[in-house]
């Protein structure tokens, strides 16, 4: 293993918890602007702690238990599976099939969901917070857990995904807002294609076979993948409006 | 429970939004695992196949569902005269 699989690793981590992060934000923010900060930072800070501990019990899971090749087999499958699932809604959006992420949207939305009186131990300001944080970040686990265990390079990933978590909260400490001018659509473009590559790359060594090249070949993967997304995006621009 | 179901559901939503879809890559996958494993042929052209599948089955699927869209839309009102 070497300095591009860490990066990859890094990176993917670090973009997939970026775009979770300016999700859960936008929740914590309508809860905290509306009904005060103690209950919304306390579900945070829960959501967190049980994320915290599926990363640990998950990552050790597989580290330990599971043998080299199934693990890159079926980690490598469900990479692929899940950043297919990215590209493809980036792809539907970049043609302007399905609309974009509006994180002032979902700002409004959860704020007018939490109008009226806030009684003194707030409850649902807490559940929405730990809800929002908690299943957000699930997603930011899975890949957190996924590329670091099977590229073995699992501190990097950790590192990665909280550096993403510490970067977004930063902003969100001093804009005060939700973080709407943050290109979504794009970093999970860019996600999308990266996990699908690495998925694919690790699905392949789980069968047994060597990618020329080792990971250079991962280059290859992007560009094919990025190609493909594009020509997808033209062929859907390009269709009649009615079908 | 409701927070469990959502985080059930939210965990399948990680890999499948298009059940078709799932199985078509998961039979991909399978199809070069048996062909490099069980049948032992040449890696390489297997993984061109590979790739070269998952690339199409990701325009095709992108191209389906705009279609699906298109035609879920209500049809534009006609133009007052």
């Amino acid at each position: 293993m070497d300095v591009g699989t860490q990066l990859f690793t890094f990176g993917a981590a670090f973009l997939g918890s970026a775009v979770e992060s300016v999700e859960a934000l936008t929740i914590v923010l309508a809860v905290g602007l509306t009904r005060g900060w103690r209950a919304p930072l306390y579900g945070t800070v829960a959501a967190l702690v049980s994320l915290a501990v599926l990363v640990v019990v998950f990552g050790q899971l597989i580290v330990q238990r599971v043998p080299e090749s199934s693990l890159k087999l079926i980690i490598g499958t469900l990479l692929l599976l899940f950043g297919l699932r990215w590209l493809h809604k980036a792809v539907l959006r970049s043609a302007g099939v399905v609309a974009m992420h509006d994180e002032e949207h979902a700002y409004r939305q959860t704020v007018s969901q939490l109008q009226g009186a806030v009684a003194q131990r707030d409850w649902v300001g807490f559940v929405i917070a730990f809800k929002g944080v908690f299943l957000e970040g699930i997603e930011v686990v899975f890949i957190v857990v996924a590329v670091g265990g099977t590229s073995r390079y699992f501190p990097e990933a950790v590192a990665g995904g909280l550096l993403a978590m510490l970067v977004v909260a930063a902003i969100g400490v001093v804009v005060r807002k939700p973080l709407a001018r943050v290109p979504e659509n794009t970093l999970k473009y860019a996600v999308g294609i990266i996990l699908t590559s690495l998925g694919t790359f690790w699905a392949a060594e789980g069968m047994g076979a060597s990618w020329p090249g080792d990971f250079v070949s991962i280059f290859f993967l992007v560009a094919a993948f990025l190609g493909a997304s594009q020509l997808a995006v033209q062929l859907v621009r390009r269709r009649p409006v009615l079908a | 429970m409701k927070f469990l179901k959502s985080a059930a559901a939210q965990v399948i939503g990680l890999f499948v939004a298009d059940w078709v879809q799932t199985a078509v890559i998961v039979a991909i996958v399978a199809a070069a695992w048996y062909a490099i494993s069980g049948l032992h042929l040449t890696p390489l052209p297997v993984l061109v196949a590979l790739v070269l599948l998952l690339a199409a089955q990701h325009v095709w699927f992108a191209l389906a569902e705009a279609r699906r869209e298109a035609g879920s839309r209500p049809l534009p009102s006609p133009s007052p005269r």
